[in-house]
């Protein structure tokens, strides 16, 4: 049977989402904001350093306004992993991230909880990483979905790890 | 189940009822909108339905699931679609509402709210780039500024003390060119500190009382000059009952009013060029005036002139004469921050005139005494006068040291930095203390801090202090003065200039 793992891409509003999602499946990129709503789902099939192949089933998600508790239920059964995304422009979207990486860790012990940081084109990456740090904010990754930094990796380490548990 | 529903609901074009085993196998469909075939699996149909395979590996005693919104789409088809699953025994009935149009319409209000939140936020950001380049602009001439006017005085000062040697006829030649470029690299630096400080705001328009009778005086006799050298006339023309004194940023007319009759002399070979300031209105303590300059030069072409106050414009005409390309630029900036108005007529080969309009505060009822410069000599005294120079350049200090010594009336001591100073004024008493203001160690602020505040011996702590620096502005003088200094020179200065500060504050110290 083919492996398949469900991952969720979850956080605010206008944070890169559909962008990160875009730039991993399609390896595309577009300047143009384009509201999400509800949920669209691709396919991606990756190689494992084992040589399996798993298809990644990757949701991405409405941006939540307030915390991540406002996403509905039905779209997070049966996920293997939740990618949450903030801004690192926009200070509000990482304002209730702790509280929500807590929700989602005691309300689905069993998936793995990853925390992105994406725009980091638009940053300094040496501000914002002691900026971050001042606000106790803790991060897998920092990317960029325009000029694709850290994109592919970072999904390429998650594949391996959720196919470990 | 399934029967049932696909007989009521079978017309319905918005709905689609598909059933599929536990396996995912579609075992009925009424393909509405997705032509999904029987027999296939409904995992192959979308990536959304391999959820289903969670609930078929894992038993999660659900009987009924809705998924609200699911963006769904296949080779013919894109719809959003609430759907629901029902589970049975060895069955799954998906149900397909489609509510694209209504999610479509919600689309659109969400993209209005959430886009006016992006884009205050990106205009936030833009706009935090535009000033952080603005900022690294500005400082980075101001710094390119000192590090220039460094080297620049000492070229200004040595070319001074060269023509006053003996020189042949070509080398005397050689020097005015030099003392000609280091004059014009000098102008282009001053201009560019003055845009630099329009463009980021912080240029401060001064409101003084001055003669301004005088300062046009001033004009007619130094163009006057310049006039009888390019065998051309020049005229000005005040109209009667304008206030001698008034009140505005006399350094800022000055430079206005001095850059296009400059400009006015560059582009007039033959004719005339005349200056007339003409009283716009007054009223009550408000006075506008009109300046008018006119040429008889080469004009400006009219498809030119939107150009013509734009950074750096220089037409082909203009390659017949030096500039920096900025006056007219800086001109502009001024006048409307002056809250003036500036425009200009042009004729090709027949001339051009510029007129500006500025406004003017003026004293009611109070006459004043014309303010001429204090004259200054130095005590009489058959010593000669010891000066501390705190300089770390060593072309800086063997210029100054020239100048002083020349003159016959100084012994100069050098300091290199802060803490030498302080080592000096403690060993032997001094009757100025030149200080440059970015030697290390100690900086010259700090220096003249310590000497102000930690001496009870009055010889040491109420020395007069003069401050040398590069960066030729407000903020810079008002530094020094708070700092404790008496005076400020910026470099490149004028010898004249430099020993007149020097003998002022000699002076003044002795009738203290």
């Amino acid at each position: 049977m083919k492996l398949s793992k469900k991952v969720v891409l979850l956080g605010p509003f206008g944070v890169g989402k559909t962008s990160l999602f875009r730039r991993f499946v399609d390896n595309e990129f577009s300047e143009e904001y384009k509201v999400t709503l509800g949920v669209q789902i691709k396919k991606k099939v990756v190689q494992l350093p084992d040589g399996r192949e798993l298809s990644m089933i990757i949701w991405d998600t409405e941006g939540h306004s307030d915390n991540v508790e406002d996403t509905r239920k039905s779209y997070l059964l049966g996920s293997h992993a939740f990618i949450y995304v903030f801004d690192l422009t926009r200070k509000e979207t990482y304002a209730s991230l702790n509280h929500d990486i807590d929700y989602l860790t005691k309300t689905y012990p069993k998936v793995v909880a990853k925390v992105i940081g994406n725009k980091l084109d638009l940053v300094n990456e040496k501000e914002i990483t002691s900026q971050l740090k001042e606000h106790n904010i803790e991060f897998d990754c920092l990317t960029s979905a325009k000029t694709n930094k850290n994109v592919q990796d970072f999904f390429s380490d998650l594949a391996t790890e959720i196919t470990k548990t | 189940m399934a029967k049932q529903v696909k007989n009521d609901l079978y017309f319905n074009p918005r709905i689609q009822v598909i059933k599929v085993s536990n396996e995912g196998i579609i075992q009925e469909t009424n393909k509405t909108f997705f032509d999904w075939d029987i027999k296939t699996s409904i995992y192959e149909a979308h990536p959304f339905f391999e959820i289903l395979r969670t609930f078929a590996e894992e038993d999660t005693g659900q009987e009924e699931l809705n998924f609200p919104c699911i963006h769904l789409e296949d080779d013919q088809s894109e719809r959003i679609c609430d759907v629901s699953f029902a589970f049975a025994t060895k069955d799954i009935t998906i149900v397909l509402f489609d509510y694209t149009q209504k999610y479509k319409d919600l689309n659109k209000i969400a993209q209005q709210r959430n886009e006016s939140v992006l884009l205050a936020k990106e205009l936030e950001l833009k706009n935090k780039f535009l000033l952080e380049k603005e900022e690294f602009k500005n400082s980075f001439i101001a710094n390119i500024n000192h590090e220039i006017r460094t080297p620049l005085t000492s070229i200004l000062g040595f070319v001074e003390v060269l023509e006053k040697t003996k020189l042949t006829f070509e080398q005397e030649e050689l020097a005015r060119i030099i003392k000609r470029e280091s004059l014009h690299l000098n102008a282009l630096i001053d201009d560019m500190i003055d845009l630099s400080k329009i463009e980021s705001g912080t240029l401060k328009i001064l409101e003084e009382r001055f003669s301004f009778q005088e300062l046009i005086k001033g004009f007619e006799t130094s163009y006057s000059k310049v006039a009888k050298a390019q065998q051309i006339s020049f005229e000005t023309h005040v109209e009667k009952g304008i206030q001698e004194y008034l009140i505005g940023d006399r350094t800022r007319v000055y430079q206005i009013l001095n850059n296009l009759l400059s400009n006015a002399f560059k582009f007039t070979e033959e004719g005339k060029i005349s200056l007339s300031i003409t009283k716009n209105y007054q009223r009550t303590n408000k006075v506008s005036l009109t300046f008018k300059i006119e040429d008889t030069g080469i004009g400006i072409l009219e498809e030119n002139i939107p150009y013509l106050f734009e950074r750096f414009t220089r037409f082909d005409l203009d390659k017949r004469v030096s500039g920096t390309g900025l006056g007219l630029a800086i001109v502009k900036n001024l006048v409307e921050l002056l809250n003036g108005e500036i425009k200009v007529d042009s004729i090709p080969e027949k001339g051009t005139v510029f007129t500006i309009k500025l406004p003017f505060r003026f004293e009611l009822l109070k006459s004043s005494p014309t303010q001429k410069k204090k004259k200054y000599t130095l005590p009489d005294t058959k010593n000669k006068f010891r000066v501390l120079l705190v300089e770390d350049e060593e072309v800086t200090q063997y210029l100054i040291m020239k100048i002083l010594i020349s003159k016959g009336n100084f012994y100069v001591d050098v300091a290199m930095n802060g803490e030498e100073a302080i080592n000096h004024i403690e060993r032997r008493k001094y009757d100025l203390i030149l200080m440059d203001l970015t030697i290390s160690k100690i900086d010259g602020y700090q220096a003249t801090r310590i000497i102000r505040n930690n001496y009870g011996d009055k010889f040491i702590s109420e020395v007069p202090i003069i401050g040398i620096s590069g960066k030729a502005d407000e903020t810079e003088r008002d530094k020094c003065i708070r700092s404790g200094m008496d005076d400020f020179i910026t470099k490149p200065f004028e010898q004249e200039e430099f020993i007149y500060k020097i003998t002022k504050q000699i002076a003044k110290k002795a009738t203290h």
